[in-house]
């Protein structure tokens, strides 16, 4: 189970340490920018490559956005710190006694931490970068940009809740047992009804 | 002032919290279902409401004969079941809903066609995308033995269970919206008459059809590598099971093919000037207009109708019927959606529209 990587990395992003320095942040971003405007460049855009690189570039113009300025970059880590550490809590919980007030606790605590983290740090900064003077020079991101990136990170953020709601404890439902041979069989007698 | 305490009503008898259950797990009624463990369920015995209430009377509207219902009952009056359920009842607190009733009435919703509700219920399950997956892989393999009509019921299962993660404010079923998807096929007018989405090549017009009722790009795909012949039985298929009630739309359009050829041939607008058809026509046909031709289409007229409404409309009635439209045209105010077929087309003779 990795609970990491569903947080989004900034860091990792760029490819930069956790002590780098606002200079090395900005060169990261800058190199990878360019690279990036030149495969859009070079590629014929479908539907599909446009949201990609919708999302390439906001992810880009995000992880600069957020590194360079070091409260908004401290903040960020602590809030990434925070919502994978009540995974956990909430995971050790629930193997301890599911029924527990603590567990329920801990679930609603994640939740609300869970949904502010991903919808500050995976949409709302990743549009208010899209406006910052800096990286509007280097990407070029304009409203037009802002209104097609709206519903690809709200479909991004939603599939990154999705992932992580997979590995987690069932609370909407009670565990499932699910056989997945006799699945097969519902499957093969539910197509031919009808057929 | 002391509130006054609202009488204690008797407990909720367990026969009519079974039978609720069944219920809604027969039918595949995700929506009942889920309210029945609300906080102001009916069930709950400490909610004001009344189950035995006229107004709560379709909480309990399922055919008791049906083996469905024999075999939800059953789940539901499992002492394990009911004591999980009166366990979520007593609760003050979001309920966790029993995974095996869930189970079933996911089953049951893909059985009666109702998959937006199979869908809910597999997301809640976490199965959903392996399900979907499952009927894909299915639906291959009936492919393979050519049992057309169980492919395309497979696909249609499959595609039925998707689920829209960037719907606002959350994740929801994909719901077939061919009313939308009608308005973008036929969004850019043809510059020419080989343009119309009607007139393209057949391989080209059953590869359109196939991502317009699949109503995905990804699961049209899959049949990519299929011959022609097989892609037109399936096409077909897919076309009959998406429109129960194809052979009335079949009426409609030979009809309409019959009013636009005694208005005369010449609706084809390469032939003529903007703003001259129109006053041709009512020359010619005193008693006759265009806007008869997209009326006879749809069954009925729409007042001071668009060509737009109209497509929308015949979309929403039959699917498939978009796909042997195209725009027209008649004046430089007057556009109308007339029927348009190729006359080497196998799989549009099969369909019976010429």
């Amino acid at each position: 189970m990795s609970t990491e990587s569903s947080y989004i990395n900034y860091l990792e992003v760029l490819e930069m340490p956790e002590d780098c320095k606002s200079g090395e942040a900005i060169r990261a971003y800058k190199k990878k920018m360019k690279d990036l405007v030149i495969e859009i460049a070079r590629v014929e855009i479908t539907e599909e490559r446009r949201s990609t690189f919708l999302l390439e570039m906001a992810r880009l113009n995000a992880a600069y956005y957020i590194l360079r300025d070091k409260d908004l970059r401290e903040k960020y880590l602590a809030d990434r710190a925070q919502v994978m550490q009540l995974e956990e809590e909430w995971h050790a919980t629930v193997e301890k006694n599911p029924d527990s007030e603590d567990a329920d606790r801990l679930r609603r605590s994640y939740d609300s931490v869970l949904r502010h983290f991903l919808s500050t740090y995976m949409e709302e900064l990743m549009l208010e970068a899209g406006r910052d003077k800096e990286c509007v020079e280097a990407s070029h991101w304009d409203a037009a940009h802002e209104r097609l990136a709206t519903r690809v990170l709200r479909h991004y953020r939603q599939q990154l809740y999705r992932e992580i709601h997979e590995r987690l404890p069932y609370y909407e439902v009670t565990q499932p047992k699910i056989n997945w041979d006799e699945r097969k069989q519902v499957v093969a007698e539910l197509l031919k009804v009808g057929a | 002032m002391a509130k006054k305490a609202q009488p204690q009503k008797p407990p909720v008898a367990q026969d009519i919290i079974d039978a609720c259950l069944a219920s809604a797990v027969a039918e595949g009624d995700i929506v009942n279902f889920r309210f029945l463990f609300l906080s102001y369920s009916p069930l709950r015995n400490d909610s004001s409401e009344e189950i035995t209430a006229d107004k709560y009377a379709y909480l309990r509207t399922a055919d008791t004969s049906t083996q469905r219902y024999a075999d939800a009952l059953a789940r539901a009056s499992v002492g394990e079941v009911r004591q999980w359920v009166q366990k979520q009842l007593d609760k003050n607190g979001p309920a966790q809903l029993p995974a095996d009733l869930l189970l079933l009435l996911g089953d049951n919703a893909v059985l009666l066609g109702k998959y937006t509700a199979a869908a809910q219920a597999y997301e809640l399950l976490r199965i959903r995308r392996r399900m979907q997956e499952e009927f894909f892989v299915q639906a291959d393999a009936a492919l393979d033995r050519n049992e057309i009509a169980q492919a395309v019921r497979g696909y249609l299962i499959a595609t039925g269970l998707a689920y829209d993660y960037a719907a606002f404010p959350e994740p929801l079923p994909t719901v077939p919206d061919f009313h939308n998807k009608a308005l973008i096929l036929h969004a850019e007018y043809p510059k020419s008459i080989e343009e119309c989405v009607a007139l393209q090549p057949e391989e080209n017009h059953l590869r359109t059809a196939l991502s317009y009722l699949l109503l995905s790009p990804e699961a049209a795909a899959r049949l990519q590598t299929r011959s022609l012949e097989t892609l037109r039985a399936f096409v077909l298929e897919l076309v009959r099971q998406r429109d129960p009630e194809w052979d009335l739309f079949v009426k409609q359009y030979r009809q309409s093919c019959e009013v636009m050829r005694e208005l005369g041939e010449h609706i084809d607008r390469n032939n003529l000037e903007a703003g001259s058809l129109a006053d041709e026509a009512a020359e010619q046909q005193q008693t006759r207009h265009p806007e008869e031709i997209s009326e006879a289409l749809l069954g009925r007229k729409i007042e001071k109708g668009e060509w737009w409404q109209y497509m929308k409309e015949l979309a929403y009635n039959h699917a498939p019927a978009v796909l042997f439209v195209s725009r027209q045209a008649i004046s430089k105010d007057l556009e109308i959606v007339v029927p348009r077929h190729r006359s080497d087309s196998v799989w549009v003779r099969e369909l019976g529209l010429y």
